[in-house]
């Protein structure tokens, strides 16, 4: 057990075709209880089974603080002292239940969407269910061609490799023999979910090997091309990697959702307002009770301290309305909706990809409506990562190589010097830079119809490798060990001896490979500066290359430098053995690597340039323009030369006079700085906000993220980053909103993005229109849901004054229950649908109303506290005017209540009424289903029937409706006069704007 | 009279999932659905309201709230209602004899005159007192009647028999008798006829409120193991023993107290003077009046007050200052500040009416 003591970490025993060892180990579970270590494989992608679904769902909703409260509230009504219970039971529990029915079947909704899915995904038979360790397959050097789609959305074909000893142990005729006597241990590290990594070790038959991801199948890959793999299970079920990268996304709240969780101040409101009010009773109880030996014989010889105490339940229980229960699951039925109709919307769908627009975090649609700094990727998102290479410096000459900007790569017009010289095979140069093409990438080739398809991580490489088969050089196909090129028509062996891969860090990526004649190569391919940097000293034609280089940069073309070295036979066997043994070694290996291909990539002789296009995208230079005018800022961050990003910054109408350069340096130190002193980035923010864009060349994934983290905390506005690429998803991840274009590059920044887009362009419609509307809407209802329910509530406590502080309701107790879930909840959620205080083309033709949202115009603390004042101005109204009018008459109980709560259900409506902008057959339907719906239902709980079924439920019998509504017509007057002034204030307002 | 504009825009004739990349294998097309739901053109009616259409309606409005408010207010002036204060200073039973003079009204009235009584101070609706009832047992349930609802403690039972009817309200039943004479010009006093029924709702009268024992006529063999409430001089069977319709739990004066108040100053009707059938003579004569109260509920421990209102009611109702009231400050809350946002608009409107928004 000696290497158990090295491996720190690697702690994940497998121990292939031992039942026993790993029955012992199971993970078992009984009620809550769980033991064992390893998770079997039974498939549970569903979250709730019939049995479990009740107590599951009901526990979830129940972590919601409303709800909770809600459910404390009813077993205060139910168990508590009758004396406490001021409204019956029903009344809080009706609105509780249907919150917690709406909610339930959304969640077994998208319970069963999910299982669908997965019944679906069984069919596949050749999905693998579990992370395997591919021990051998059917083809040669048992390679395995997966597809990743599922894991990381990645379409291209990726193959995996079994390690060759297994491969040739365990193949033959009797691989199903040999499998099951295959006794190797694994060990490697515990679950985690990072896709990308992978360390282990097998040991069998005394010999230790090591594994990492390329020997791994995970969870969710389909194998293609490849007939039968035999694998060995590593993690299964919950430990699978897939599995342990679900559900840990970081839930994004929004900033009104935030400052609505602030109404928490409403229950601290209600609180003490019922403490004033339990005091009232206790006074009341002490001074004038005593006199009035009819109610204080009910008292039954309590203290006046104890009543009040008592009282104050009472109070707790019958303002309990005002904390608007059912808006949030209202919100999140908007929320949802909205999200629809982003995907629904045919001018985000972008026919070349078939891709609509896609939201897919639920909860951020308002935010789209306040964002204030815009950060974008630049390759990819401003321009099309459909790249063409254009031109190419060798051996001091550039060639045009397609010099027309409409050709689509097909390279018809290549530059006839330097086809002729390839074809007369005069420069050596300039074979060599092509053979450094079509070998020094990682390509997979596939042959379909006699051709080579080609199957590219990034397309950079896709376009050299292209241009290169153009050109007569063409790369065939390769294996583990071998890659075959064809160079003008002559089909060459090469053996690849080692890949020195891509990084973001490293920014260059060599190939060392051994040439037919027997002589050792390594290609390298990189960026400028990385590889100017490891040539040889005093290389020949420094001067013209800089001068081709920024020749390049100012058409805004990339650049890549081609270099190659003849490597010693000494060297390498040399250079080998430190490889392998660093391979062993765990803990910081990437670093060790990299200090290890350090020594491999120097003394470089460079071959060429290439130069490469990127189109911008459609559309770009208008979008941006009209961000600009809505008063957004938008930063470009890019990890291109500054010569480069400043032209495609001019091209898409980014740069101004006062746009500032940021030098990738500057930034560094600025951010070393910044963990010292905070105010550095401040200050950096604070300059910036002085421009409307910023533009950040050099700049790595890290500082992406790190940058859009500067600007979310040292300024108050929502920030929106927008990349296409596995580089941009740092700073999506980091931005208040993250959107993914469904690029070229792969779907990564898709998968961590809030919204997917196909184009850049549709950025102004999401922003100007389903962003705008998102936050009128939401901002409308949430400050009229408050209005609703606190005026619902206020006025029982005026009317606490007259009867002596008992908690007597001011409703009837079906009323209580009712007013929110069936007469106030479908116009509101009509106007959370439809409404549109602009039509979309007014949005798009005046970005300026974009500015509502960022300045939090509609609802911010001002406005909360404007609308709870109003809201106690109206329930002022709704209680005195009523009083008023009947106070000399013969006025019942019965009667008042009736009348009071007639008009706070016309007063709520007609609310909705003057906030309406935008009518449609839903929006009437729904108002006249409300009032439809409350009168029948007074007439039917007031009918005879139900009163000699059960008297007490039902005791406000024969109420006559008529006449209440000719009283009503009376006393809602002065109200809805109040809501025309001011609304007419509120016009007027604007006029003068 | 609102500018508005209807918003309807033909669909595009695109017709979803035609436009795919077609032939085998395609993928199915992700194309929206091109419909005026999905993509938020659904035809709308959009109000818009401007200076030209608030401020008429402004106008508007205080123009019809004013004379509704005056024509309310000389209506409820012109109902005549009179009011006796009964400042008793009397704590057991006895008899005031009140005097009071009763002048005749401008128009003659010759409609119902009702009287009511009136009570301040007295909290009726306080909760633990609006609950202190069983509805059941009113409703002439006969389980109830000898089991009442533990809300009626401790009005539910007394000498191990229950009461009936249970509870505090019941309990605190109203029951002074006022009596009204006219005293006539030459000093004879003639009774006024005050007819008892017909002061309730339909509803309690008929549905709400049933004596138990359906047709047994019988009330004191109905209510036999029944006590009476603690503070009450007779059972409730002996309330109206006169009329069989008007006894028991029927009794509409005892149904007009059940009917709890909604404030603490209340009044309720006690009784009707009927018009005069000829139409002629006035319902009561101008002249003076004698009222007598015989005084048995205690109110003075709560500094409570008593009152007799005599009113006669118009088609708004009975006398109603603050209706008339209302609708004549909205009305002119409304008419002024129409003027205001008038000069608002002359004066500061016309800056950016050019700018209009196409929809």
């Amino acid at each position: 057990m000696m290497f158990y003591d090295l491996f720190s970490g690697v702690k994940w025993e497998v121990r292939a075709n031992d039942h026993y060892f790993h029955q012992s180990c199971r993970r078992k579970s009984f009620l809550c209880f769980r033991w064992g270590r390893y998770a079997d494989n039974v498939v549970r992608s569903y979250k709730y089974t019939p049995l479990t679904f009740l107590p599951l769902n009901l526990y979830e909703q129940f972590q919601r603080v409303a709800n909770l409260f809600f459910l404390l509230i009813v077993i205060l009504q139910v168990c508590g002292v009758p004396i406490i219970a001021t409204i019956p039971w029903y009344s809080t529990m009706l609105p509780l239940l249907f919150v917690l029915l709406v909610r339930g079947c959304k969640d077994l909704a998208t319970d069963l969407v999910s299982l669908s899915f997965l019944s679906f995904s069984h069919l596949l038979c050749c999905l693998s269910q579990a992370d395997l360790l591919l021990l051998c397959s059917t083809e040669p050097h048992s390679l395995c061609y997966v597809e990743t789609a599922d894991i990381d959305g990645e379409t291209n074909l990726k193959f995996r490799q079994a390690l060759s000893v297994t491969h040739t142990e365990l193949n033959g005729d009797s691989v199903k023999q040999n499998l099951a006597a295959f006794d190797g241990i694994v060990w490697c590290e515990k679950p985690n979910g990072n896709l990308h990594s992978f360390k282990g070790e097998l040991h069998w038959k005394g010999e230790r090997h090591l594994l990492d991801t390329d020997h791994l199948l995970l969870r969710g890959t389909v194998l293609r091309n490849t007939d039968i793999a035999y694998g060995l299970a590593i993690y299964t079920g919950s430990d699978s990697k897939i599995l342990q990268n679900c559900g840990k996304l970081k839930l994004k709240n929004t900033q009104v959702e935030m400052l609505l969780n602030k109404t928490v101040l409403i229950l601290l409101f209600m609180i003490t307002t019922a403490l004033l009010l339990a005091v009232g009773a206790g006074l009341f109880e002490h001074r004038v009770s005593p006199k009035y030996d009819v109610v204080s014989v009910l008292q039954r010889d309590s203290s006046p301290a104890y009543l009040g105490f008592i009282t104050f339940w009472g109070y707790i229980i019958l303002l309990s309305p005002s904390m608007p229960m059912s808006l949030y699951i209202t919100f999140e039925v908007i929320h949802m909706v909205h999200c629809l109709l982003i995907g629904w919307d045919i001018e985000m769908y972008w026919e070349d990809n078939n891709s609509p627009a896609q939201a897919r975090t639920t909860t951020l649609n308002e935010e789209l409506g306040q964002v204030g700094h815009l950060l974008s990727d630049k390759t990819g998102t401003l321009t099309q990562n459909r790249l063409l290479f254009r031109q190419c410096f060798i051996a001091g000459h550039i060639y045009d190589l397609s010099w027309n900007r409409f050709s689509c790569g097909g390279l018809k017009f290549s530059d006839q010097r330097l086809v002729d010289k390839l074809r007369e095979r005069s420069s050596p140069e300039c074979q060599e830079f092509f053979t450094a093409l079509a070998l020094c990438h990682t390509v997979m080739s596939e042959w379909r119809d006699g051709l080579p398809h080609y199957q590219a991580a990034s397309p950079d490489e896709e376009a050299l490798v292209c241009a290169a088969r153009e050109l007569g050089w063409v790369f065939l196909s390769r294996t583990r060990e071998t890659l075959t090129i064809s160079e003008m028509g002559l089909t060459r062996n090469y053996q690849l001896l080692a890949l020195l891969d891509f990084t973001s860090k490293r920014r260059r990526m060599s190939v060392l490979v051994r040439d037919p004649g027997g002589q050792l190569k390594l290609y390298c391919k990189g960026a400028d500066i990385v590889v100017l940097e490891r040539l040889q000293r005093d290389w020949p034609l420094q001067e013209s290359t800089e001068r081709a280089l920024e020749l390049f940069a100012q058409g805004c073309l990339r650049t890549l430098c081609v270099a190659v070295r003849s490597v010693p036979e000494a060297l390498w066997t040399e250079w080998s053995r430190t490889l392998s043994q660093a391979g062993t070694s765990t803990g910081n290996q990437e670093t060790v690597l990299e200090e290890i291909y350090d020594q491999m990539e120097k003394d470089l002789t460079l071959l060429g340039v290439t130069a490469i296009e990127d189109r911008l995208q459609e559309g770009v230079p208008e979008t941006i323009a009209t961000l600009r005018r809505a008063g957004l800022k938008v930063w470009v961050l890019t990890g291109d030369k500054t010569e480069t990003a400043v032209n495609v910054g001019y091209a898409c109408k980014l740069m101004d006079p006062d746009t500032i350069l940021i030098q990738g340096e500057e930034l560094r130190s600025e951010n070393t700085e910044m963990t010292k002193a905070p105010e550095w980035g401040a200050k950096f923010v604070a300059l910036s906000d002085q421009c409307q864009s910023v533009l950040c060349c050099r700049v790595t994934p890290a500082q992406k993220a790190e940058v859009v983290e500067m600007v979310r905390k040292h300024s108050t506005s929502i920030t929106m980053a927008i990349g296409d690429g596995a580089n941009d998803v740092n700073m999506i991840k980091t931005a208040h909103i993250g959107v993914g274009l469904c690029g070229v590059e792969g779907s990564q920044a898709v998968q961590n993005a809030d919204f997917a887009l196909a184009q850049f362009r549709f950025l102004r419609r999401l922003l100007l229109v389903h962003g705008h509307w998102s936050y009128y809407r939401i901002c409308i209802l949430l400050r009229y849901f408050l209005y609703k329910t606190t005026a619902f509530a206020l006025v029982h406590i005026w009317y606490s004054f007259y009867n002596g502080f008992s908690a007597q309701p001011m409703y009837e107790s079906w009323f209580i229950s009712l007013y929110t879930t069936l007469y106030t909840s479908l116009p509101i959620q009509c106007m959370g649908f439809f409404e549109q205080d602009v039509s979309a083309k007014s949005c798009l033709c005046w970005p300026e109303i974009y500015s509502i949202g960022q300045k939090e115009q509609l609802f911010n603390p001002l406005v909360l506290a404007i609308t709870l004042l109003y809201s106690v101005y109206t329930s002022i109204i709704l209680f005195f005017i009523p009083m008023g009018i009947l106070q000399y008459s013969a006025l019942d109980y019965q009667t008042l209540a009736v009348t009071v709560q007639t008009s706070v259900l016309l007063t709520m409506t007609v609310e909705v009424i003057l906030h309406t902008k935008f009518w449609t057959k839903y929006s009437v339907a729904a108002v006249v289903f409300s009032l439809v719906a409350f009168f029948l239902s007074t007439l039917a709980l007031h009918s005879t029937r139900l009163f000699t079924a059960s008297p007490k439920d039902y005791f406000f019998l024969g109420i006559h409706v008529c006449r209440l509504i000719i009283v009503h017509v009376k006393n809602i007057s002065p109200k809805e006069e109040m809501h025309l002034i001011k609304i007419t204030n509120y016009l007027k307002k604007k006029k003068r704007f | 009279m609102m500018a508005s504009s209807y918003n309807a825009k033909d669909e595009d004739g695109h017709h979803p999932g035609s436009v795919g990349s077609g032939g085998p294998g395609a993928v199915k097309s992700k194309k929206p659905d091109n419909t005026a739901f999905k993509q938020q053109r659904l035809p709308a009616w959009q109000p818009i309201l401007t200076a030209g259409t608030v401020l008429p309606a402004f106008f508007m409005i205080g123009l019809i709230f004013i004379p509704i408010g005056i024509g309310l207010l000389v209506t409820s002036n012109n109902i005549k209602e009179f009011e006796v204060r009964a400042v008793a200073i009397a704590t057991s039973y006895c008899v005031i004899r009140a005097l009071c003079s009763y002048t005749a009204p401008r128009t003659k009235d010759f409609s119902n005159v009702f009287m009511y009584y009136g009570l301040s101070n007295f909290y009726q609706n306080h909760r633990r007192y609006v609950k202190s009832r069983d509805d059941s047992q009113l409703n002439g349930d006969k389980s109830s009647l000898l089991n009442p609802s533990k809300e009626c403690e401790p009005y539910r039972t007394s000498d191990k028999k229950s009461i009936a009817p249970c509870g505090a309200i019941a309990n605190s039943l109203f029951n002074d008798t006022l009596e009204l004479f006219y005293i006539h010009p030459n000093g004879s006093r003639i009774a006024i006829h005050l007819v008892k029924t017909g002061i309730a709702w339909w509803t309690d009268k008929h549905v709400k409120f049933r004596n138990p024992g359906e047709n047994n006529n019988n009330l004191s063999i109905v209510f036999q193991d029944t006590s009476k409430p603690v503070n009450w001089r007779k059972p409730v069977y002996e309330l109206d023993p006169s009329d069989p319709d008007n006894n028991g739990f029927i009794n509409e004066d005892f149904i007009v107290w059940m009917r709890t108040a909604a404030l603490p100053t209340f009044r309720k009707l006690y009784r009707i003077i009927q018009k005069k059938k000829d139409n002629m003579t006035p319902t009561l004569p101008p002249g003076n009046y004698s009222l007598e109260v015989i005084y048995n509920y205690p109110v003075r421990s709560f500094d409570g007050r008593k009152r007799m209102i005599l009113s006669t009611i118009s088609w708004m109702g009975g006398k109603n200052p603050f209706l008339g009231i209302a609708y004549i400050t909205v009305g002119s809350v409304c008419f002024f500040l129409g003027v205001v946002l008038l000069i608002i608009h002359h004066k500061y409107g016309n800056r950016n009416n050019n700018a209009d928004i196409p929809n």
